[in-house]
């Protein structure tokens, strides 16, 4: 292959593998909007903390499968105690109050990251299993990478088959649709909203740990990634987890042939890409709210 | 004696109190006396959108942090300006930049406004960090010459010395606030409390809902470019951290409802406690914001009208219990 087509396709997966975890983050973000109405403003936050708790779980077990499972759920748990006994308490308040105190947690827990692992950057190395470049049809590519897009998909998949497959995932649907109308029905919304923020809390855990290794731990990591995600959210449509999805590969696609053809606009890149979508189209590309 | 003379008793004391400061204080405390100055206008112009409003910004730092930078630049650049052109300069670029965004940000409220400020806020922040050429991104722009004050013929203050400057900020600052007040006690002012709670029926009464609040975010995107301009030439260093990072627009948030997002005076009270807060405890630990942050929380759970709500309701309760006490008299 020509090295123009080989820097292309290397482009588009780096894209590829950015928009994916881009989606695990906004789709917890996308659904906690739909359900409260509000930008969970600390949702990157959790990302960030997963990230941590998996250098510590590391350094404890050794092992980075366990790692895998186990800081991205001690990040769910964390979500559903700030959902239980912070969010609640203020939601029949309204939704000033509610990212008033989203962007309190949001300081907390950058403050406490601070205290307890200090503001360095913390390696985490690729596991052995993973680590190196993998051939695909004559183009060297890492393989880490490969499977956090193999990971992504995976989680997806299985994410999609509940969400729109079983009961719970009807419930689910209906709650951001709807959550009055639902608590009218019978359903115990409470417990459905602590239980969405938990596993939207649990997903940002995922792409945390995920992209540790790659990005090296430290407490700056998720700012772009939270802002990334907050851009997929407005631009795919307020809820909708569909939208979310497209805008985030699209993003991530973005992001990957901007850094390589206009590296210094790249960042600037999305936002443009949002005031310019938001003029045409102000309630996203599949949303029906403002 | 009147409640209006005993207002103005307290007014005129607070005033000579704030002339006679800067001849009991060191330098380093002249110079946390004018930054709390600059917080407490910084966070009136934020309660003007929030209070008063109605409007939620996470980006109010941006027109803070245009004005830092005009000023910054012009005085890089253009030898021989006079000061007040240089913080009029602050001015008029936090009003620019006001009515940029304000055909976009005018139409929305709500969790929408919060939105979109937090996300040109943002984008004003890395395009200044990316482009080095005219901020110097991280390291920002600095040591530039600070012109003195001039009336030419009359006098000639040098504003290198603290308490000049001092003077001449709080001069500024407060006639900032002044404005901010006499801007609530208009019309226009309780048209703006009508949209805050009612929009659709002010609407119905015949006043433009979204031309009325692009006037009242012009108005506060001017007076927070003026405030960051008195920020610029206090700390002769202007970077895209101090004043257009995400936490340069979380601080007067915090400040405004620490102190009360119901009352006029409440951000100035809030700025104050957190100023005396942060004071305290970087006495004794290192975790300043930590705290600050846990006060908020506790703030946002317990008390939404932050401390002037916490003084009404106690008020409230024992004007109350002393009417009650009056009526049963009465009846024994």
């Amino acid at each position: 292959m020509s090295p123009t087509i080989v820097m292309y396709i290397t482009q588009a997966l780096h894209g590829l593998a950015y928009g994916m975890l881009l989606f695990l983050v906004s789709s917890g973000l996308t659904l906690i909007f739909g359900m409260m109405g509000i930008l969970n403003l600390a949702h990157a936050s959790f990302f960030m903390l997963s990230a941590y708790f998996s250098y510590s779980f590391l350094q404890v077990t050794g092992s980075f499968w366990l790692t895998l499972l186990l800081a991205p759920v001690a990040a769910g748990i964390f979500g559903v105690l700030v959902e239980r006994f912070l969010l609640r308490k203020v939601h029949a308040r309204g939704h000033i109050a509610e990212l008033l105190l989203t962007v309190g947690i949001m300081l907390v827990i950058l403050e406490l990251v601070k205290i307890f692992w200090g503001t360095e950057s913390q390696i985490i190395p690729i596991p052995p299993a993973l680590n190196g470049l993998i051939n695909l049809f004559g183009l060297e590519y890492p393989l880490y990478r490969l499977f956090i897009i193999a990971l992504s998909v995976a989680i997806l998949g299985f994410m999609a088959l509940i969400l729109f497959c079983t009961r719970l995932g009807k419930i689910v649907r209906a709650a951001v649709s709807d959550a009055e109308m639902l608590d009218a029905l019978g359903v115990n919304t409470s417990l459905v909203f602590m239980l969405v923020f938990g596993i939207g809390t649990w997903l940002a855990g995922v792409a945390g740990v995920a992209v540790a290794p790659i990005l090296t731990v430290f407490p700056g990591m998720a700012d772009q990634m939270g802002m990334d995600a907050f851009v997929v959210v407005v631009v795919g449509g307020l809820g909708s987890l569909t939208g979310a999805f497209m805008v985030s590969l699209m993003l991530g696609e973005l992001n990957a042939f901007g850094i390589q053809f206009i590296p210094k606009l790249a960042p600037v890149l999305m936002f443009a890409f949002m005031a310019i979508f938001l003029c045409f189209k102000p309630t996203g590309l599949l949303g029906e709210r403002e | 004696m009147s409640t209006r003379i005993k207002r103005g008793l307290a007014w005129g004391g607070a005033l000579i109190f704030l002339i006679l400061l800067p001849q009991m204080l060191a330098i380093n405390h002249i110079n946390t006396v004018v930054q709390f100055a600059i917080d407490a206008a910084f966070a009136v112009s934020l309660n003007l959108l929030l209070g008063y409003g109605g409007l939620l910004s996470f980006g109010h730092a941006m027109f803070f942090g245009v004005g830092a930078y005009a000023t910054a630049l012009s005085l890089t650049h253009i030898p021989g300006l006079p000061l007040l052109m240089v913080v009029g300069l602050g001015g008029l670029a936090g009003a620019l930049l006001a009515l940029a965004f304000s055909p976009l940000l005018a139409r929305v409220s709500g969790t929408a406004f919060a939105m979109l400020t937090l996300a040109f806020g943002q984008l004003l922040y890395v395009f200044c960090l990316k482009y080095r050429e005219i901020t110097r991104g991280e390291d920002g722009i600095g040591g530039y010459p600070i012109p003195p004050f001039r009336i030419p013929g009359v006098l000639t203050v040098d504003m290198a010395v603290p308490q000049h400057f001092y003077y001449f900020a709080m001069t500024i600052l407060f006639l900032s606030i002044g404005a901010m007040w006499f801007f609530t006690k208009t019309p226009f002012g309780s048209v703006l409390v009508g949209i805050r709670d009612n929009p659709r029926r002010i609407d119905y009464l015949g006043f433009k809902v979204p031309h009325t609040k692009a006037a009242l975010l012009i108005f506060s995107g001017a007076v927070a470019g003026l405030v960051g301009s008195i920020y610029a030439l206090l700390h002769n260093l202007v970077s895209v951290d101090g004043v257009l990072s995400i936490f340069a627009s979380f601080n007067p948030i915090v400040m405004a409802y620490v102190g009360g997002l119901g009352s006029f005076f409440g951000p100035i009270l809030g700025s104050g406690l957190i100023h005396g807060l942060n004071e305290i405890t970087s006495r004794y630990v290192r975790y300043v914001d930590l705290i600050n942050g846990l006060v908020f929380i506790g703030m946002v759970l317990f008390a939404p009208g932050g401390v002037v709500g916490i003084y009404r309701a106690a008020r409230e309760k024992w004007l109350q219990r002393k009417l009650s006490r009056g009526k049963g008299e009465k009846i024994l």
